[in-house]
């Protein structure tokens, strides 16, 4: 008797739970850990930065709590587009704390939201005075604690 | 206090958007858990895909480079972390094989993988012990590419049919067309009756 189409369906599910736990061998694993500190002594040398450390943290946490005054006032929510997805993020996160700081914030989330121009003066970033009363689209990276690490620009 | 439009995605996917995050900041300790987290997805798809242990590994490797140095090319908003990694191991281990991206529509049934380009002693030979399985095996890694592309993605890693549509770019109407063709052809060299109930089926 001439096999089922079943067969084919049985074989294509045996064959993925045969290979279900398979993972990369150690050396890959070896090689990861080794490009995360090749990375990670970049960062320590940023964040050991005498300016980081004594003024621009404090500058920017006070920004931060500013801004979150800003956007708990004056945003809404939820920010969907029109076609009811989240905008597509348009730039890079610009960090507005030091490295050091976000690397040890491990609870952080990417936060859609809309705020004023002038509200990025609060972090340090220029705003022109000519467009300062306009709103923007944004995500923010936001630590639980409220405090804003970065940001970057949607459309 | 998390901000109120925080619920907006779930915590898996706010965790690894706020992880990719901090790696284009330049955490590079962000990377740990997104590979731990990650790797086995892209290193299943690059073996069934190849058929060969050693290109799996390397691509797996490839992919979390680029992540480490390219994590702000990620967008949230465009969707979750895993089938962008996916459609990364998926570039890259096309690239290995040398193919190129064929057209949306032209789905031809001759581009099959010369034989000797299938890895054949691999260790899944010995550790699968099963001949009906590693003749599975070869006749999906002797698959045109783009055939075999949405068996593995939606057969073999349970992807949805939307998902796989995203990580390949083409249709969700090409996903479908291509699994069925897939399968026929995969049936035909199996010598199986290539009927293909249930094709259709599947998450979508």
């Amino acid at each position: 008797m001439r096999p089922s189409t079943d067969t084919l369906d049985e074989r294509l599910a045996a064959l993925s739970r045969a290979l279900a736990d398979r993972t990369p061998p150690a050396t890959v694993d070896r090689a990861i850990a080794a490009a995360i500190a090749r990375s990670g002594r970049g960062t320590a040398v940023a964040a050991a930065r005498p300016f980081e450390r004594w003024l621009a943290w404090p500058i920017a946490l006070a920004a931060s709590i500013a801004l979150i005054g800003v956007l708990l006032r004056e945003s809404p929510p939820e920010l969907p587009a029109p076609d009811g997805r989240l905008a597509a993020a348009s730039t890079k996160f610009l960090p507005v704390v030091p490295q050091a700081e976000i690397a040890r914030s491990t609870d952080a989330w990417v936060v859609p939201a809309r705020m004023p121009r002038m509200a990025l003066a609060g972090l340090g970033l220029p705003v022109d005075p000519a467009l300062a009363s306009e709103t923007i689209d944004a995500e923010l990276l936001v630590r639980s604690d409220g405090a804003v690490l970065a940001l970057r620009f949607v459309r | 206090m998390p901000h109120p439009a925080a619920h907006l995605t779930d915590r898996t996917q706010a965790t690894d958007a706020s992880l990719a995050a901090r790696l284009a900041l330049g955490d590079a300790a962000a990377l740990d858990p997104l590979y731990r987290r990650h790797k086995g997805q892209v290193y299943r798809f690059a073996l069934l895909w190849s058929g060969s242990p050693s290109t799996a590994a390397d691509v797996t490797q490839d992919v979390f480079v680029h992540l480490l140095t390219r994590a702000g090319d990620y967008d949230p908003a465009r969707g979750s972390l895993s089938p962008w990694l996916v459609g990364i191991a998926r570039n890259f281990v096309r690239r290995r094989a040398g193919c190129v991206e064929s057209p949306a529509g032209d789905d031809r049934d001759d581009e099959s993988t010369p034989p000797s380009a299938i890895d054949r002693r691999t260790p899944e030979t010995v550790l699968l012990g099963n001949a009906e399985l590693e003749t599975l095996r070869k006749a999906i890694a002797s698959l045109p590419p783009h055939y075999r592309d949405v068996l593995v993605l939606v057969e073999l890693t349970e992807r949805s049919y939307a998902e796989a549509a995203t990580i390949c770019g083409i249709e969700l109407n090409t996903v479908r067309s291509r699994l069925f063709r897939a399968r026929a052809l995969l049936a035909r060299r199996l010598d199986l009756d290539s009927s293909v109930r249930s094709a259709g089926s599947g998450a979508a």
